[in-house]
């Protein structure tokens, strides 16, 4: 079996804090992974990690067999929560940057994708909605043919209308030679998504399965299963 | 690194054309003063002061650019986009230190140029005897004052790194990193450049020579020494930017 991303033991502290202890999995190529929880329970700080952006407290992370670092951030897109783009950019510049630092970046695709998420190229990113930050954001990330995605939230503050475009736009970009992390707890709209699914908590899987069997096994959606998880 | 130097000069390049084209347009105004009061030297004085004045301002300002070039993208949102590009954090802080050395450039030849306009409206046997009263060591003054620039802007840029990785929390990240910049400076002074100038002073005063003694801070020893520092900075935060950084 191929996996593209390795843990053992992964561990993240900031301070006291245990934001993420000792999570130990595996993701095989060609499957959308869902990791689950509430807000604070460890699921951006795992993106990061694996985006290279933190460092292990202890353990680690392993993508494509290899340590976080220069060919680990070629072959992953990372879509985080936050407006990352440099405020003097617009929508044109974020393509031209993308296109100048990632290989496989395409280009056409992005251009096919602001048309469909109706954004134009001239305008500021700093003028964009919440809502059309979201889809640009998103454009950028998967119109790379990446080997491992990363969204953190990436229906977060969207409209209905747009978290629909989102939800294609994922199914559009996925393919058997990618695989795609999906960190939210807005799991009614990512739901039908998923092929496997970790529950976070406080830094530690609590839950864990492929999507179908826990439907069967709980006889609810994944929906309703993580409300009852972290009602409880 | 070209275009991670590109996008560092989109970031700024505005700033940059409005900085330098108000050094020359108050330089050719300073200037234009001095150029219609022949003779009148204080006029031309205060001329040349003003415009040195201005000169400094500027230089302040591309100080604390190249500063805030590495401190924008350890601190701000913005560093998810910068480190998350496949790039080794050598070439990413080399691009900022290669827009600051331009900057510093441009500067020093805007500030000569205009410099050496001012000089030749002085009176000729004043500017004589001031040549001739100087023995000053012109390279390598250059060298050590471009030198000192980067060896400063670089501690600042290890202090800055080194608190991102000890620190995940911005709160106190500004008092930490000015004080371990200033533990540097201590310990450097200390350990470094005092017991080693201190050395070379004492075979100076040894061997008679004392005058030079004065000059010495400006001398190719101390820009050999400063270099030497420039890379240690320079290697110590490229790598905690690359494997121990936490953005």
């Amino acid at each position: 079996m191929e996996y593209i991303l390795k843990t053992k033991q992964l561990s993240k502290y900031f301070y006291q804090k245990k934001a993420l202890e000792k999570v130990d999995i595996n993701l095989e190529k060609g499957k959308v992974y869902g990791i689950l929880g509430p807000n604070g329970g460890g699921k951006s700080t795992f993106l990061k990690l694996a985006a290279g952006l933190l460092k292990p407290s202890e353990g680690e992370i392993l993508i494509d067999n290899k340590n976080p670092g220069v060919y680990t951030k070629s072959i992953v897109s990372y879509l985080p929560e936050s407006n990352y783009f440099y405020k003097w950019m617009r929508i044109v510049d974020s393509l031209s940057f993308f296109q100048d630092f990632y290989e496989d970046f395409d280009i056409e695709k992005a251009r096919k994708s602001l048309n469909f998420m109706k954004l134009e190229e001239k305008e500021r990113i700093s003028s964009l909605s919440k809502g059309m930050l979201g889809r640009l954001k998103l454009t950028l990330a998967l119109s790379r043919n990446a080997a491992l995605f990363l969204l953190d939230e990436p229906l977060n503050g969207i409209d209905p209308v747009s978290r629909e475009k989102i939800i294609t736009s994922i199914l559009a970009a996925f393919n058997k030679k990618s695989t795609i992390i999906i960190c939210s707890h807005l799991i009614y709209y990512i739901e039908k998504l998923l092929d496997y699914i970790f529950f976070l908590s406080e830094g530690q899987i609590i839950l864990e399965g492929e999507a179908e069997d826990l439907r069967n096994k709980k006889k609810m959606s994944i929906d309703q299963l993580y409300q009852e998880v972290f009602q409880s | 690194m070209i275009t991670l130097l590109k996008y560092e000069i989109y970031r700024r390049w505005k700033w940059l054309a409005i900085r330098y084209a108000a050094l020359i347009i108050l330089g050719f105004i300073f200037y234009n003063r001095a150029a219609v009061s022949p003779m009148q030297y204080d006029i031309i004085a205060a001329s040349m002061g003003k415009f040195f004045l201005i000169s400094l301002i500027a230089f302040a300002i591309i100080i604390v650019e190249g500063i805030n070039m590495l401190k924008e993208d350890l601190f701000e949102q913005s560093g998810y986009l910068t480190f998350t590009i496949p790039r080794r954090g050598r070439a990413i802080l080399f691009s900022k230190l290669t827009l600051l050395f331009l900057q510093l450039s441009l500067w020093t030849i805007i500030c000569i140029q205009f410099g050496s306009m001012f000089f030749h409206k002085l009176p000729l046997e004043e500017i004589s005897q001031i040549t001739t009263q100087i023995n000053f060591p012109f390279y390598p003054a250059i060298l050590f004052v471009l030198t000192v620039f980067f060896n400063f802007v670089l501690m600042v840029h290890f202090s800055l790194t080194l608190t991102k990785t000890l620190l995940y929390n911005k709160k106190y990240s500004g008092i930490i990193s000015i004080g371990i910049f200033f533990l540097l400076a201590y310990l450097i002074e200390k350990f470094y450049y005092g017991p080693f100038l201190h050395q070379i002073q004492r075979i100076y005063v040894e061997i008679g020579n004392v005058s030079n003694v004065g000059m010495l801070s400006a001398g190719y020893t101390s820009v050999i020494m400063n270099v030497v520092l420039s890379v240690i900075f320079f290697s110590a935060t490229a790598y905690l930017l690359e494997r121990k950084i936490n953005i």
